[in-house]
């Protein structure tokens, strides 16, 4: 059974060009000059039920407005959808019932009330029975961990207490769909790691699709069985999260500052390592992880540099995409 | 959850609904004491105003007639408008910030009619304000002309307040939904306010009107949304009561059509911005 099924979905948008300064503005407001902006440029996508698909891409690739389309609040420009067996545009409300969004931007809890009251709200709005709504809130506070701020007024509760409450709302009414943009946005590493733990729980327990969009490559690898990438409004990559860490997040990037000067000659670099850059006394590393692991690198160093700083990161989403038009070329110079 | 067999539950529904957003709106109402304050504080400013500006009008005399109005009704009078005009939110100004900051696309995922929830909404906040500027106003009004003994007025003015706080919300979701197209609508909601003010008769009852202006305003929405409410309560009969229901229905059945093709218009062509 499908959960979603596009074809050529796109949305361009009329956006108004207006030159810099005064004059400009004068223009523009006499004679205003429309450009179209392409912003999802006829995405052909199939969601199964029950599974979990990450939309990956920096800002302003598509991710958002592709959700905003399938969900019903945006008409596209071109091209058809099918989320559970409606079309999202022409039956917003009967599909409001049986999907759930959450966007990690805005929030939908009232801000001066406490939570309980948007959670009584979204019973009444999605017409829950009483003992019904009575048993699904207490069963999601209980695994949210929300009783301690139940009652706190949401305008007093920290960014990671009120995300872990907009997305027990959303589970409120079981939506079999789950669309969830940007949902660990601006959390810290701890909060982050506990909201996905909450989600892919709810999954598992429930069933639920889901579909989420993040520019965090840990969100997709953690929570995910499927990865979509999307860049410039079109799908780049289709696969399976699995084969993607293996062939496109297989790379590290290490940050190191040393205590006093070193040359680069003087710093041990293992096979699968490559210094690409050099800023004082901070070199930036890249490592495949398919030739060495970080810890080995490290170990090369100990007792060898004098570290004064280290980091270990998640390389740039634009460099991922990159590598992954790389590989295309590659493929199809092959072919 | 659609299906024209199932017309009543769904107008139940629908009704729970509304009752659910008005609640959790005066809850939230309730944590602005401030602007209450200030709003209560700057009516009675106001209306200190008006009854001096009407007693040097009248010039004292309690008996004198000015257009059909005794200084008793025209100081009433004003305190039900105020308390009417007061009493509603600026819709505008919400919807246009929604739409700009996308916060709308939280209110169109869910299984409720847009412009439906900013109704019950609307006529919450308006509810509970009506009723306190009315006792605000009272402190004014009745020891400077007197008790308000309107005896079936109050009926005329409370059966018609719920049909002048529609006209006046259809009337500014009308300027709202103009932010689906437009980047800015607080010219519109000045005019419209403006209007309220002088045709809708908020200053001055549409009697003491010229005979064209009067005219005039018949064939406008604006006296429906405040003087016809005012002026039942003021001089209750029962025949224009009727009258002034039903031009007050009309006004209703128009603006809602003009708000909901507004609406299936805009719904399309809305950029919901944001990521």
């Amino acid at each position: 059974m499908l959960a979603l099924r596009t074809r050529g979905l796109g949305k361009t948008f009329k956006v108004k060009r207006k030159e810099p300064g005064l004059r400009g503005s004068v223009r523009s407001l006499l004679r205003p000059e429309w450009e179209e902006k392409p912003a999802v440029r006829g995405i052909d996508l199939t969601v199964g039920q029950g599974e979990t698909v990450a939309f990956l891409g920096p800002n302003g690739a598509g991710k958002s407005t592709t959700i905003k389309m399938l969900t019903g609040i945006l008409h596209p420009s071109f091209g058809e959808a099918e989320v559970l067996g409606l079309s999202p545009w022409k039956q917003r409300s009967e599909l409001a019932y049986r999907i759930g969004t959450v966007f990690g931007q805005k929030s939908q809890l009232w801000y001066h009330l406490p939570p309980v009251d948007t959670f009584e709200l979204i019973g009444r709005v999605y017409e829950l029975k009483r003992e019904d709504y009575a048993r699904r809130s207490r069963e999601l506070i209980e695994r949210f961990e929300l009783g301690p701020y139940l009652r706190t007024p949401v305008r007093k509760l920290s960014l990671g207490e009120r995300m872990r409450c907009e997305i027990a709302a959303v589970f409120l009414h079981r939506p079999s769909l789950l669309f969830l943009d940007e949902p660990t946005i601006g959390l810290d590493v701890v909060v982050k790691q506990r909201i996905r733990e909450l989600i892919r729980e709810s999954n598992r327990s429930e069933g639920t699709t889901v579909v989420l969009t993040s520019h965090d490559p840990t969100d997709v690898e953690e929570l995910c069985s499927r990865v979509v990438v999307i860049h410039h409004g079109g799908l780049l990559l289709d696969e399976p999260v699995e084969r993607m860490k293996r062939d496109v997040l297989n790379r590290k990037t290490i940050r190191l500052t040393t205590a006093s000067e070193l040359r680069e000659s003087e710093l041990p670099l293992p096979e699968g390592t490559n210094a690409v850059r050099k800023e004082g006394r901070t070199f930036t590393i890249e490592v495949d992880l398919g030739r060495t692991a970080v810890e080995d690198v490290l170990g090369g160093w100990i007792g060898r540099v004098r570290i004064e700083d280290i980091t270990v990161e998640d390389p740039p989403l634009e460099e991922t995409i990159k590598h992954i038009y790389g590989r295309r070329g590659e493929k199809e110079e092959g072919a | 959850m659609s299906g024209g067999g199932r017309l009543l539950p769904r107008l139940a529904a629908g009704r729970r609904k509304a009752a659910a957003v008005a609640r959790i709106t005066i809850r939230q109402q309730l944590a602005y004491r401030a602007d209450f304050a200030l709003r209560c504080s700057f009516l009675l400013l106001i209306l200190f105003v008006f009854v001096q500006l009407w007693t040097a009008a009248y010039e004292g005399d309690r008996e004198a007639v000015i257009g059909g109005f005794t200084i008793k009704q025209i100081v009433w009078y004003l305190v039900f408008t105020e308390a009417l005009t007061m009493a509603g939110s600026p819709l505008a100004a919400k919807v246009e910030e929604e739409v700009k900051n996308g916060d709308i696309a939280v209110r169109l995922l869910r299984p409720m009619s847009y412009v439906g929830y900013h109704y019950s909404s609307y006529l919450a906040e308006a509810a509970v304000r009506f009723v306190l500027h009315l006792a605000v106003g009272s402190l004014i009004a009745w020891p400077s002309v007197g008790a308000p003994d309107f005896g079936f007025g109050w009926l005329g003015l409370f059966s018609l307040s719920f049909g002048a706080i529609t006209v006046a919300f259809l009337l500014n979701a009308a300027i709202a939904l103009c932010a689906f197209w437009v980047e800015e609508t607080s010219g519109l909601q000045f005019v419209l306010q403006k209007l309220q003010f002088t045709i809708g008769g908020m200053l001055l009852p549409v009697d003491l009107m010229p005979e064209w202006l009067q005219r005039v305003c018949a064939w406008l929405p604006f006296q429906a949304s405040l003087y016809l409410p005012a002026k039942a309560a003021v001089h209750p009969d029962g025949s224009s009561l009727l009258a002034s229901a039903a031009i007050q229905a009309a006004w209703i059945a128009a603006l809602g059509a003009l708000v909901a093709y507004q609406y299936r218009r805009g719904a399309r062509k809305l950029h919901v911005n944001g990521g």
